[in-house]
């Protein structure tokens, strides 16, 4: 398969930690089959196994078949953060909760965001823009793109950012090279998830009383034109990629000799890139999934929220 | 206040950091357990994020700053710290009201990290409840109680 190295990214191991490094002992092993594992170790010894770690909980509302309006996301995740909040105060067990979902075309902006990276006129913007509190520049979602929001209280795992941001990039890599066999892998000091000088998915999130709450986002079957209308994330000498456009890539290069299997189509690789996502987080952070169905949510929606400033323009 | 500092015999305690070095404490300043510092001196104040919570956020290329005039409440949220795609919310250590905000963040994020307790200052804050400073931690409190987070 055509892979294209770019020049920071270090051989071996694939993953680059920070100018700081992280100071809680997450390490990096390269396994027996050169896959990256990534373990919890304890202060005081080396890694152990999860089965010696209870479990936590984490509901998820897998919705990924779903175009999810961005504010009603948005929304939900805040309701579920007030809650969680409300529970930590009281001292009480806090799981964790998982979204997963598509957005209708919308643009999003983070807290330091720059308007320069837009290339359009906000007064005019092709789809509606929204200043979020989440970290990182502007970014696009739309059909085709499977967002996951987890809602993860930290204290139940590690209070460390750089561990959280390098262990939801883990899900990301396990799940493409595992489920597609693409081999991606991180760039120093950009976050998120590459093949070369592609990003297939970009990551942001906020974090209060370790909260974490926004996510990541990846190009399944993305259209990626309204990545033009940006400049992805800032980063100017980079491109945005999708797992079909990689695919696709490959397929044009396979062994001729090679049986040629029907290609997936849409739905296909949306079902298989969620589901083995799910999988993914789940062993990544060592979280028992439980399904919740959107009553749960609707239970949410009757609360009634204070007004939190936000802005759409 | 950075010459105050520095004529001082200022002692500095350290932390124990996993991997890396020690985190400084400064003497005579008081401590949240969300990690910001305060200065206090009379009924003014001056607020920011300690050199522990700078290293664990790293390099911080955004500072949310709040109006001036706002009023701020103990323990409730009065900004965000932007680094590596995470925005984080930092909280008052005191009530009041911010009569100042240190606008070289805008243009100088990186303060934040390189001169925690001096050049990287938030907020300045008229407090109205001094009463409220008993409830935030002293140096010798907020360096142990680091060191038993970082053992979490």
């Amino acid at each position: 398969m055509t892979h294209c190295v770019v020049a920071s990214i270090p051989a071996h191991p694939i993953c680059s930690h920070q100018p700081r490094p992280p100071r809680s002992l997450y390490r990096i092993i390269p396994s027996e089959s050169d896959r990256i594992s990534v373990v919890k170790s304890l202060q005081s010894s080396s890694a152990t196994t999860h089965e010696s770690r209870r479990e936590c909980e984490c509901e998820c509302f897998n919705l990924y078949k779903e175009l999810v309006p961005y504010r009603q996301a948005w929304s939900w995740q805040k309701k579920i953060v007030k809650q969680k909040k409300a529970l930590i105060e009281r001292d009480e067990d806090c799981p964790d909760s998982l979204f997963v979902l598509q957005h209708p075309p919308v643009y999003t902006m983070g807290t330091g965001s720059s308007e320069k990276f837009l290339n359009f006129d906000l007064k005019d913007a092709p789809f509606d823009v929204h200043r979020t509190e989440r970290g990182g520049e502007v970014t696009y979602h739309g059909p085709g793109q499977i967002v996951m929001y987890p809602i993860m209280n930290l204290r139940n795992h590690q209070m460390d950012l750089h561990w959280y941001l390098r262990s939801l990039e883990e899900v990301i890599i396990r799940a493409l090279s595992k489920t597609f066999s693409i081999k991606a892998s991180r760039l120093e000091g950009l976050t998120g998830v590459w093949h070369g000088n592609q990003k297939l998915a970009a990551i942001g999130i906020r974090v209060s009383r370790w909260i974490a709450y926004h996510g990541l986002a990846v190009n399944v079957t993305t259209d990626l034109t309204p990545f033009r209308w940006i400049v992805p994330c800032g980063l100017q000498n980079y491109q945005v990629g999708s797992i079909r456009g990689l695919l696709g890539e490959f397929e044009s290069v396979a062994d001729s000799r090679r049986k040629q299997l029907p290609d997936p189509d849409d739905g296909q690789l949306l079902d298989i890139a969620c589901k083995s996502l799910i999988n993914e987080f789940s062993e990544v952070f060592q979280v028992r999934i439980n399904y919740e169905t959107i009553s749960r949510l609707e239970f949410l929606e009757r609360e009634p929220l204070s007004p939190l400033k936000e802005e759409a323009m | 206040m950075a010459s105050r500092l520095a004529s001082r015999a200022v002692s500095y305690l350290k932390i124990q950091v996993t991997h890396r070095g020690f985190a400084s404490v400064v003497k005579d300043l008081k401590y949240a357990n969300s990690h910001e510092w305060v200065k206090v001196d009379g009924n003014s104040a001056t607020v920011g994020i300690t050199d522990h919570a700078q290293d664990h956020l790293g390099d911080v290329v955004y500072v949310e700053l709040p109006e001036v005039g706002v009023a701020v409440k103990q323990g409730e949220g009065f900004g965000a710290v932007e680094s590596v795609k995470a925005t984080s919310d930092v909280y008052s250590p005191v009530s009041g009201k911010v009569v100042e905000v240190n606008e070289e963040l805008n243009s100088s994020p990186g303060l934040v990290n390189s001169s925690p307790y001096e050049k990287g200052w938030i907020i300045k804050v008229d407090i109205n409840d001094s009463g409220e400073l008993k409830n935030l931690m002293d140096s010798d409190k907020y360096t142990k109680f680091c060191e038993e987070e970082d053992a979490h």
